[in-house]
């Protein structure tokens, strides 16, 4: 047996993941799918019966299944740089030759949905797919949030494109948005969420029960399958995986010896490899700034302006001072030892700021930081000399 | 008692070996395909001139980006480590090491007592470190050693504005086609390595003494280039591109002591 046991949990959480792919797939012959990116309001599709489906989980999955640099060749091969983000890359590079992507790529969308509340680029990128699927796509502009909370009239004009939404939605597929459905999945996506911030706060107890790596397996129902009952079931199960894993005393890492933060999407085609001198040096990644970003809490008795604020304030939509907020803020209440950050080639709104927040982290904490230049999906651009090389001396410097 | 040091760098392997702490040996010859060959052939060199035999030496540590090929070695250290370590011995008064190496360049900012309080290297780039030189050295059929002289006797700069190195090869090239002055285009591409170094070296807080480490230090183009960009002096100590090495035995030595 490894060294280091994995949570039962993660392997039911793969599971459902499987299956959700096996499953929407079928489903897509009977009702229509739509396209969404990380950041929309899915709860609404969902309360409508639509199927959704994500390229950018896509994109990780064609990442961990080591398929992301043939499907970036292929995009690149029609026209795309290799400057562009490697999901987008790998997503569009499967939507034109879905006979060598990882479950032949997915199920043709009916409807694209497209919030810019996460980058720039899925603009770009769903315009792209609306050429090759000939479909209709439905841009949610959402303004960067330079205050918080943000401007009211910043609210107000997410609102009101929330509400253009569902009459698009039902303009293009008959289906009708019941209130009391809605209702329920803002219940189950609250629910989710709550249960998710509860689970990433188990990496403050020493040693930590969770390691960065398990978070990234584990998110994957916070983002596919947010206002389902499935996702509060699965977090309930790792909760209380958690749970017993604090009161027996187990950590991630056994010999837990320093305490990280992590920050920027994970390196998904070295998932747990990447880990791997970490934890063999008794590191535990206790917090991270990835899938801290689904913690937003979000309100059923407002739906409306409780969407708005939620999708306005996803981590990469906020402004220097409120993300160096949350990370200090992260870092001192998981009493971390030092930060190791991915510079992350493709996502540009992500990395921008690290210079910045290694400054701050090392003025006001005192704490090393390590930052790495890889890719989230594209693995030629993951030198693993040169980064071995810089992991091994950070961990001598601890 | 006998400690030792092997660094195997991307270009040179290099060997030290110290008595009770204090350098007594040292050798660097060609890194070559066969590392491990290298490393073994590099410290019989270092042993010879010690006038010592392999049994000797108490502790061994391998470094650089082939220190698992060092056969023998008791354990391994890092370079960040062992040129701070390194550095600290060659000049007590350092606080900030720069260390141009031929595969990678890093800037480290180094405690009272030698140790690594933080560091910053170069990222999947080879403009900056030592190889970028040998490409341009080659480009301009100079030596190493005279490339430096070469740049710093020239009366004007060529700008290379490239960052790649494969980019400002064919730069170069042009330039050259172009007719432009040898010693003009010499001195442009240790202004633009100086240029880029110094922008590495920014992202650490730059305390005197600055010292620097590896094989690039003997470039004396680069040295003053340098020195002009951060507007401060630059220790070149003697065995600068042995600093790595001496570090490892030190570590080796404190090892032992610690015992």
């Amino acid at each position: 047996m490894s060294r280091y046991p994995r949570l039962q949990s993660l392997q039911e959480i793969s599971e459902v993941m499987k299956r959700y792919y096996v499953q929407r797939s079928i489903m897509a012959r009977l009702r229509p799918v739509a396209y969404v990116t990380s950041g929309a309001p899915v709860e609404i599709l969902e309360a409508m019966g639509i199927l959704t489906l994500y390229p950018e989980n896509y994109g990780a999955l064609c990442g961990a299944q080591g398929a992301a640099v043939g499907l970036c060749q292929v995009s690149e091969s029609a026209g795309y740089p290799a400057d562009l983000c490697s999901y987008a890359r790998s997503h569009l590079g499967a939507a034109m030759s879905p006979k060598q992507a990882p479950l032949h790529g997915l199920p043709r969308p009916d409807l694209l949905v497209c919030c810019t509340n996460i980058c720039g680029t899925v603009l770009k990128w769903y315009e792209a797919l609306a050429e090759v699927y000939r479909v209709p796509l439905f841009v949610l502009d959402v303004p960067f949030q330079r205050t918080t909370p943000p401007e009211p009239h910043i609210v107000a004009y997410v609102s009101e494109q929330l509400h253009e939404l569902i009459a698009w939605l039902q303009a293009h597929t008959g289906r009708r948005l019941k209130q009391e459905r809605l209702r329920q999945t803002l219940q189950y996506a609250r629910e989710a969420v709550s249960l998710w911030q509860e689970i990433l706060a188990f990496g403050q107890h020493r040693p930590s029960p969770i390691n960065a790596p398990d978070l990234f397996v584990a998110m994957a129902p916070i983002v596919t399958l947010r206002g389902t009952r499935k996702a509060v079931e699965c977090y309930r199960h790792l909760k209380a995986e958690l749970e017993e894993r604090v009161a027996r005393g187990i950590g991630a890492v056994p010999g837990e010896r320093y305490r990280l933060l992590w920050d920027n999407i994970a390196i998904w085609y070295r998932l747990y490899r990447f880990f791997r001198p970490f934890m063999d040096a008794g590191a535990c990644f206790v917090a991270d700034t990835y899938t801290n970003a689904w913690t937003v809490a979000l309100e059923v008795d407002e739906p409306f302006t409780g969407m708005a604020l939620a999708y306005t304030g996803v981590f990469i939509n906020l402004d220097l001072s409120t993300r160096l907020q949350t990370i200090m803020k992260l870092a001192r209440r998981f009493q971390v030892d030092g930060v190791v950050m991915h510079a992350n080639r493709s996502c540009k709104p992500f990395s921008i700021t690290q210079y910045e927040v290694r400054e701050a982290l090392r003025a006001e904490l005192g704490l090393p930081v390590l930052i790495l230049e890889a890719d989230m999906t594209d693995s030629r651009l993951y030198n693993d000399g040169a980064i071995q090389e810089r992991i091994a001396a950070f961990l001598e410097s601890l | 008692m006998y400690t030792a040091g092997i660094d195997i760098g991307a270009i040179t392997a290099k060997a030290a070996i110290l008595r009770d702490g204090e350098l007594l040996a040292t050798a660097a010859i060609p890194a070559g395909y066969d590392r491990a060959r290298a490393a073994g052939r590099v410290l019989e060199l270092a042993l010879a001139q010690a006038g010592i035999s392999r049994d000797q030496i108490v502790r061994l540590i391998g470094t650089g980006y082939g220190r698992v090929l060092v056969h023998g070695a008791d354990r391994t250290v890092t370079e960040v480590t062992c040129h701070a370590r390194g550095a600290h011995y060659l000049c007590p008064e350092v606080r900030t090491v720069i260390d141009i190496g031929g595969q990678d360049s890093k800037a480290i900012s180094v405690g009272a007592d030698g140790r690594v309080l933080e560091f910053v290297m170069n990222d999947k780039c080879a403009a900056g470190t030592g190889r970028f030189l040998e490409v341009m050295a080659q480009a301009l059929e100079e030596d190493l050693a005279g490339f430096g002289a070469l740049a710093l006797a020239a009366s004007r700069r060529v700008t290379i504005s490239s960052t790649c190195t494969v980019f400002a090869e064919s730069e170069v090239i042009t330039h050259l086609a172009a007719g432009a002055d040898k010693a003009a285009l010499a001195a442009g591409i240790h202004e633009a390595i100086a240029t880029r170094l110094a922008t590495l070296v920014g992202r650490i807080p730059v305390r005197d003494v600055v010292v620097l480490t590896g094989g690039v230090a003997l470039n004396v183009g680069v040295v003053r280039m340098l020195e002009e960009k951060l507007e401060r002096r630059i220790v070149v100590p003697g065995y600068a591109q042995l600093a790595g090495a001496i570090g490892a035995a030190l570590i080796a030595y404190t090892d032992v002591m610690d015992r």
